[in-house]
Formats: structure tokens, sequence, C-alpha cells
């Protein structure tokens, strides 16, 4: 793959599509803003989330913009690199409002920039909405002004425990980024699971982001002989895991909570050594399991880009067009209340990506959290293939994520 | 007791890694006195350039690693002369923030032009060998003999030949060494372009057993001078003595202790070293 | 300079401070003041053990770290009122500081600087992994303000806190002025000018330094407590090495051995960044230039090499 050159044709291309949309311009602008990691080991997550929402918005451009009352607004998007750090985030949301004059903010990858984001939004005339951030913290405080695609790791984890306590396993090794609040999560929520059908984890071991040798995690794991191993962090690393295991020899069942792109995971692994690999996961985007939706989003970035997008990606694309529906059923761009009061009413946009379980018919619950399903995706002869829903109750969970503060 | 074996084989291979690494940062140290911060993030570059080659421009791996590798000559030494050398003689804290712009920089350079995502150079060494229970992948292996080379090739560069003498003379007394005759002007440019080739080399390495990305190389730097302190500033064997006791200590912390805590452990092991013996373990005192 | 320059100079600058907030228009960059004088408490200590010592520390942000985690989770746990906590919050900083400080000042130049990076390093990775007490990355939120909600003064408004700030930051400038021209402070520079030589006279140096490497890392923690109460937000990210290279970044850019410095390097540092947005993606780039550019070409610091020039006009006049 040739990536410098990849790189400048797809922003060529991107500068095309996004002035392209420009040029039916109408009378008004609104700028929404978009804070989120463009650089550094974030990135991963946050670029490919920074342009799903400039794509949605010269998609929204180009069928002719917001209506709101007799006015029609274009979309300008502002995006500001947070390096996924919680004080560059501060001062990218500050200045988006404080500077910018901007009111809707987007995007928010990461957990740590988008806790403290969240600590001060509700004191602003603004809306936030989140995306891939998987912390459950974000949600659990009722921020009137703020709302959330992607579920909480934890209502994954449940379900996943379950999936692996079906298919009778009893002593799971967990190798995951532990350091990370909503990886932990994900574990604890899975081990309930487990226990209750009288399975354990016997291990927790950790890695984080910049490891990239997992040999002596992996060796104290083969030592203890699980009967499966449960892999939960960032897809670089996580794709080494994988890769180790088979090289030392490892032989038991696979599963992970990843979110890796094929792509991903074939730079660092063969698809042999990914063969049978388990992804227990919300039902975000692969090839084989998308919707009409899905396969129109995976073909218009990777044209714009020039790069397949981040399986994630579309967290940010379906808060664009649920900002979209919010404003017009709101009617107006200026009220925030209102638009984030219209967020919690709002019915899933017909646009949307992810496939959404509305809680009382409406996309976000009372928390301002929307739920996706979660899917059982396991590697078959190189592609992410979907091979079950996981069983996941996202009214019972929505009712639990209240209950916390 | 394979178990420890096992870790053993383990830390030795990012433990060879460590060792270039560190004999990059200690030559540099050792003659010049300067911290260079940058050796990781330029390290990294090389290892980025030899991806392009081979899977962007479908140059053979070995070729690719050979113009990566005078690719890194060349940018050492542009790095000793025009960034450097200006502030030779001031305060060595000077050097060391200078290193830290250098550092910015190249990791800016190599977002630019390489990406954000994670980068690994591709070969076709997937064979794993097994050795009485203990695994050793084929790559490995290699990575490993090929760190072995590389030692014993700069142990008789700097042992044998007259350069490698000048710059030892440097090294133990820089005054003395001007008396004898040695070009103190032409030194640097050759201590900068071997450690940078060494760092090119680790990049490599990086790149195929591991991966490139971004931070991967200031994180490998901190490493490296944790090694530096390991085994004795500016020192060889120093160096590749401390290189391998990290790599392991890592390893059997992983295993043995908490694999949450193994960066920890081995800074506890430094700190150790450094109070019990401060000129570190092959120093002189 | 004279000395009745230098306090007009610092009366000016005073005023200038005191005015700021009025002639911002635009809130975001109160915002980044805020930050700046917080930045200017740290690289205050930073100069004392780095400027006027000659030991360069690798773990100012750490320490701050451990002051903003100290003054959080005492509110937290103990019901502690603020003020409070942000007294105390210095005082665990320099616990921790008088623990890594004494074998850590065993060894000399850049020895002394990995140690302490590697201490860095492993205050990080303790805030990451340490759940049960510091919430791991997810990092603590709501951290209060200092003063009720219906007090007589409201600190949840920006401008408060910036001149509650600004007067906690000039208070520890001019702290930071008494120790230097203390006899302390003067034992100080001879270690930074010659260290066996002091030894050699009957000093024992090693008090000496680890009076200054403690009482930088409590400017440290305190200007972590007050970031702490400030953002409401608190985590590991904010206390990691890049962050404590800042601080360095701070006193030298500033000029390194002198009290202006840090407050101009401090600003230098947060608002530096800002105006290099317009890069873009070449921002880290040209940022990493003008670094290795001023260190060849105004090796003092902005205060230095003012210096300089005023004195050549002062020959001149």
């Amino acid at each position: 793959m040739n990536t410098m050159l990849t790189k400048w044709t797809a922003g060529a291309a991107a500068a095309l599509v996004l002035t392209g949309g420009a040029v039916f311009a109408a009378d008004k602008t609104l700028d929404i803003g978009v804070s989120d990691a463009l650089t550094g080991g974030a990135a991963v997550y946050g670029l490919p989330q920074a342009n799903a929402v400039k794509m949605a918005a010269a998609e929204i451009n180009a069928a002719g913009g917001i209506a709101v009352g007799g006015d029609t607004y274009m979309l300008n998007v502002i995006a500001y690199d947070d390096k996924a750090n919680p004080t560059e985030a501060s001062n990218a949301v500050r200045k988006l409002i404080d500077r910018d004059g901007v009111k809707f903010i987007l995007g928010f990858c990461c957990s740590g920039a988008t806790g403290a984001v969240a600590s001060f939004i509700e004191n602003e005339d603004a809306v936030m909405l989140v995306g891939n951030a998987a912390e459950r913290s974000i949600t659990t405080r009722e921020i009137p002004n703020l709302v959330r695609t992607r579920p909480p790791a934890d209502y994954t984890g449940a379900a996943a425990g379950t999936f692996v306590a079906d298919k009778g396993h009893k002593r799971v090794a967990v190798l995951g980024a532990l350091d990370v609040g909503f990886y932990a999560s994900y574990v604890d929520a899975f081990e309930v699971e487990l226990n209750k059908a009288g399975g354990e984890i016997i291990s927790r071991e950790a890695f984080s982001l910049k490891d990239r040798d997992m040999s002596p995690q992996l060796t104290k794991i083969r030592e203890q002989q699980p009967d499966a191993i449960l892999v939960v962090g960032y897809v670089e690393p996580a794709a080494f895991v994988y890769r180790q295991a088979v090289e030392l020899g490892i032989d038991v069942p696979r599963y992970g909570f990843t979110s890796g792109s094929e792509e991903q995971f074939l730079r660092v692994a063969s698809s042999e050594q990914m063969e049978g690999v388990w992804d227990l996961r919300p039902t975000e985007l692969t090839l084989l399991s998308a919707s009409d939706n899905g396969i129109a989003y995976h073909k218009n970035y990777s044209d714009t880009y020039g790069i397949a997008p981040s399986p994630s990606s579309p967290y940010a694309y379906d808060q664009t067009y649920a900002l979209k529906d919010a404003i017009e059923a709101a009617g107006t761009v200026d009220d925030t209340q209102a638009v984030a009061a219209a967020l919690r009413e709002l019915a899933v946009p017909d646009e949307v990506v992810m496939q959404y379980l509305p809680v009382d018919g409406t996309m976000f619950d009372v928390n301002g959290q929307a739920y996706t399903s979660n899917g059982a995706f396991q590697w078959q002869s190189g592609n992410w293939v979907f091979v079950q829903d996981l069983p996941s109750d996202a009214a019972a969970y929505s009712a639990f994520l209240s209950t916390i503060d | 007791m394979i178990e420890i074996l096992q870790q053993i084989v383990n830390g030795v291979a990012i433990g060879g890694v460590y060792v270039l690494i560190a004999l990059g940062l200690t030559t540099v140290f050792g003659i010049l006195g300067i911290a260079h911060f940058a050796h990781g993030s330029v390290s990294m570059f090389g290892g980025y350039l030899t991806f392009f080659l081979v899977s962007g421009m479908g140059f053979p791996l070995l070729l690719a690693i050979l113009v990566a590798l005078l690719t890194g000559l060349v940018i050492g030494m542009a790095i000793e002369f025009l960034a450097y050398r200006p502030v030779r003689n001031a305060n060595h804290i000077n050097a060391f923030i200078v290193a830290l712009g250098l550092t910015m920089m190249v990791e800016g350079l190599n977002l630019e032009f390489f990406g954000h995502e994670q980068v690994v150079i591709p070969t076709d060494l997937g064979r794993v060998f097994n050795i009485g229970g203990v695994t050793l992948p084929e790559l490995r292996l290699y990575v490993i003999l090929a760190a072995a080379l590389l030692i014993l090739a700069m142990t008789i560069f700097v042992e044998k030949t007259k350069t490698g003498q000048a710059i030892r003379a440097v090294a133990e007394n820089r005054d003395a060494a001007i008396l004898m005759g040695v070009n103190v002007n032409t030194i640097p440019l050759v201590v900068f372009a071997i450690s940078t080739a060494l760092g090119v080399c680790a990049g490599v390495m990086v790149g195929s057993l591991f991966a490139i990305a971004p931070g991967i190389g200031e994180g490998l730097v901190v490493k490296g001078f944790a090694v530096l302190i390991l085994g004795g500033l500016g020192s060889i064997p120093g160096a590749v003595v401390g290189g391998l006791v990290l790599g392991i200590t890592e390893a059997l912390a992983a295993g043995f202790i908490s694999s949450a805590y193994k960066d920890v452990i081995a800074f506890v092991v430094m700190i150790t070293v450094l109070l019990v013996r401060p000129q570190g373990l092959m120093g002189k005192a | 300079m004279k000395p009745g320059l230098k306090l007009l100079v610092a009366g000016a600058a005073l005023a200038f401070f005191v005015a700021l907030p009025q002639l911002i228009t635009v809130k975001y960059y109160l915002h980044l003041s805020v930050l700046a004088l917080v930045w200017v408490i740290a690289a205050q200590g930073q100069n004392l053990i780095q400027g006027y010592t000659g030991y360069v520390s690798i773990v100012q942000a750490g320490f701050m770290g451990i002051g903003a985690y100290s003054t959080a989770l005492m509110g937290l746990h103990f019901d502690l009122p603020v003020w409070l906590t942000i007294l105390l919050a210095p005082c665990v900083t320099a616990i921790f500081a008088l623990a890594t400080g004494y074998p850590s000042l065993r060894v000399k130049g850049h020895y002394f600087a990995i140690v302490t990076l590697a201490f860095n390093m492993v205050i990080f990775i303790v805030l990451m992994n340490f759940h049960q007490l510091t919430q791991g990355e997810a990092g603590i939120t709501g951290i209060p303000k200092p003063g009720s909600r219906d007090g007589w003064i409201n600190f949840r408004d920006r401008e408060v806190y910036y001149y509650f700030v600004l007067i906690v930051a000039v208070a520890m400038t001019a702290l930071a002025w008494l120790i230097v021209r203390s006899r302390v402070g003067q034992t100080l520079m001879s270690i930074r000018q010659n260290e066996d030589l002091v030894g050699a006279i009957g000093i024992a140096a090693w008090k000496y330094k680890l009076f200054a490497f403690v009482v930088s890392a409590m400017f440290a923690g305190l200007a972590g407590a007050l970031y702490a109460h400030y953002q409401s937000f608190i985590n590991p990210e904010i206390f990691g090495v890049a962050q404590s290279l800042d601080a360095i970044l701070a006193v030298i850019v500033g000029g390194s051995g002198t009290i202006a410095g840090p407050v101009i390097g401090a600003f230098v540092v947060v608002f530096l960044p800002e105006y290099l947005r317009f890069a873009d993606s070449f921002r880290l780039i040209l940022y990493g230039l003008l670094l290795v550019l001023a260190t060849i070409f105004m090796p003092r610091g902005i205060v230095g090499t003012l210096a300089v020039v005023w004195s050549k006009l002062e020959r001149r006049g």
C-alpha cells in the first residue's frame, strides 16, 4: 500500500467532496464543532470520526441542508485536535464555544478527553454529542445537554459473558488494556455472567497502548491452561495478542472486544493466524454485516478518504444525522435547550449506519444514551463474519444506568 | 522451568532491540555528552522508510534496509551538523532542549509522511521453532541474531579500527585527544552517522517484529536511557548487558509479578542499581 | 538593569495581569490565561531546581499530578473543605518529593534527569492502574470549586478564578524571589557553579539540593491542586512526561535562573501552540523547529536575550 500517495489523493478527493457541497450554499451557515483526536495514538479512532462528521455534513448540505422555520442552513464543520488529552479537549471545546460561537459539538472518541468536557458541559450553552468513548460514567449523571451514540462497554460485556459461558468455557484467561476504565468494566460485566454459569476468570493480564510484545503475558496464560482467552483492548496491540498466541502454540478459542477492521488486523497477523477469532461487540460496521446504509457509508467513505472507514466511525456519522433531525424538530439553531430536549425525544433517523435499539421509541434514553445491538463476529477466511446477535436488553440496561450516579 | 526459559527467550528479543537503541545513545552520550532524545523518533523514521520502500515501492527487503541505512547515515550527520554543533559549547541543557525540539519535528514528519496507523514491515518469515517446549518464532530468532551481529561489528569497529580508536580517545579525554591530533570536528559526524544507522536497524527490527506507530519511538528512547543508567553511561558493554537485563526483567516481571506494573518494576530495578552502583553495572567507578 | 527599574517593570507587569481580563474580549483566552498562570507556579518551582541549582528534573508534571489527586481525593473521601485540601496538597507532594529526591540526588547531571523521568513514568503508571484510588484513565470528575455556590465570591466565574490564581501565582513568584535572594538561594547558585567547591568548604550540599527539589515539588503540587479545582476534572494523561518537558521548556524559553523567565515562559508554552494552529498538521514540526532555532540563537531565553539587548542600549546611551 502506498501510504504517501493515498494520503495526497485522499486529501484532494476530500476537498472536492467537501467544497462540492458548499457550491449549493444557500442563505445561512450553521457552524458545528468537532473535538477529537486527530493526531497521536488515539487518532486511529478520532480521525475517522472527524472524517465521518465532515462526510455527513457534506451529504446533508448536498441534500439541501437543514430546514429550520423558513431558513435553510448549510453545515460548516470546525474540527479541532484534542489528542485524546483532557486539557486539550477542554481547550478545544472552550474555543469552539467561546471564540467560534459553536453550539453543537460532536466527535469525542476517547474517554479521558470526553470525561473532561462532560464535567463542565452542563453549564454551557451548547449540546455535546459523544461518539466512540465507551466509559460508562459519561452518561450516568443525566447531563441534559449530552447524548452518546455508543453504548457503554459493560452493556456489551455482559452479553459477551453469556455468549462465552454458553459455549461451555469454564476457565477464561483475560488479557487486556485493563488500565482503561471501559475495558475493565467490560471484563467485570463479562465476569458476572460467566460466574453465573459456573465459570471463572483465572487471570487478568494487562498491556498498555504502546505494548506490542505480549509474549510474557501469553506465556503466563499458556502455563495456566485456560479453556479460552478473552482479549479486550485497542486494535493495534490486540492484533499482536492474536498473532503471538498462535506463535506460542496456544490453541484454545480466542474471544475479543477490539472493534478492528480486517485491514487493521491483517497488517499484523496473517488470515490463518486470525482464523476463528471471535469479536463480541456492538454491531458496528463490517462489510458483511452492514445494512444498505452501512454499505453505502463504507463506499462513500472509502471513495472520499482513500482508506476504509474504521468500524466505530459511524458513531460520529450518526451523531450528525441525529443532530440534524433534532434541530429540525426543535425548529431552532439558537435554543440549545430545545435541541437537547429534542434529541431525547428523537426517533432513530433513517440515515444512520449503526443498528440502534430504541428505548421507549427513542434513540436516546433519559440518560442520553443510545443502544446498538450487540453481535458475535467471527474471523472466517479473511473477513469478520456476523454470526449471531448477542442477547442484549437495552431497556433493562437503561433502567440500570439510571440507578447509578 | 519451561515457563522461566520461555520468559527469558521472550525477554531476549525485546532486549536486543533495547541494546541497539542504547548502543546509539551511549556512543553519542559517551563521546559528545548529549542526551539525544530524538534518537527513538529518528530510528522509527528508518523503520517507516523501510516499510515504505518495501510496501509502496516494491523494493526487496534487504535493499530497502540498505537504502534506509544509508539515509540514516546522512540524517545522523545532518542532525549533528545543523542542530547539535551550534550548541556544542553551551550548557548541556541546551542540547537537551534541541533534542526535544528535534523529537517533535521528527515525530511530526513521520506523522505527515506515513500517517497515524501503525505499520508492520512485511516479511514472509512465519515459521515457529519449538525447542523442548520453548517456542521461538523464526523472525524473533533472526532479530536476535542480527542484533548480536551488529553488536559484534560495533565492538570490532571501536576496538580495532583507527576511527574507532580516535572515538575512544575522545571519550576518554577530549583535550588529550585534540593534542594527539584527533579531528574533533569529524568525530561527532562519524559518531552520529553510526549511532543513527544502529537506530535504523532497531527501527527495522521493531517494525518487522512488532510495529511502528506514533509515540513508539519516544517510548523506546526512554527505555534506552534506562538501559544506559543500568549499564553505565557511555559504556558499550554496559549497553549490551543493560539492554538484556531490562528486556528479561520486564518479561519475568510481567510473567511472574504483574503485567500492569512491569514497567514500574523495571524502573525500580534501575533505580536500585543506581543506588547500589551509581556508575551502572559495567561503568567504571 | 537598576533595582528601581526592575521594580517598575514588575509593577507594570502586575498592572497588566490585573487588567488582563478586561482587555480580553474572547473568553477563551481568559481560560488559557488561567492555565498559563497555573503553569507560572509550576515553572517557578522548576526554575528553583533547574535554573538556580542546575539539576534538570523531569518530574514536575508528575508532582502536579500528586498535588491534583491529593486535593481531589482528600475532598472526596474525608470531606475536607476545598481551602484545606489545596493547602495540604503541596505538603503531600513534599512527602513524595522527599522520598524520591533523597535517592535520586545522589547522582548528578544526566543521571538525575533520567531517574526523575523514570519517577514521572512510575507516577503515571500508578495513576493509570491503581483504579481503587484514582479511577484510572476515566479520571475524577466533579472536583468542587472553592467556596459555596452562593458565597460572596463565586469561584465558578472564570474571571474570579483568574484573580484567585493570579494572587497565588504572584505570591509564589515573590516566595521564589525571597528564596533566591536568601543565603540558601546563594548556596544553591554556588552548587550550580561548582558543586565540588561547595562541598569542599564544608557545606552539606545534599541538604540544599534536597531543599530545592522538595520546594520545587511543592510549587508543582500547588499548581496541580489549582488546576484540578479549575478544570473540575483530572486524569493521568495531563501529568505525563510530555507535560514535564513543557515545564522545562517554560524555564528555558523564558530565561533560566531569572525570576521573570518562568512567567514569560509559562505563557509562551500555553499560548504558542494556540497560535501555531494555522499550520494545522505541520504544527508539531513548526513547534519543534522554533524550539531548536530559539535554543541555538537565544540560548539564554527571552529574559536573558532582553537583558543583553538592554545592557547594550545602556552602554550606548
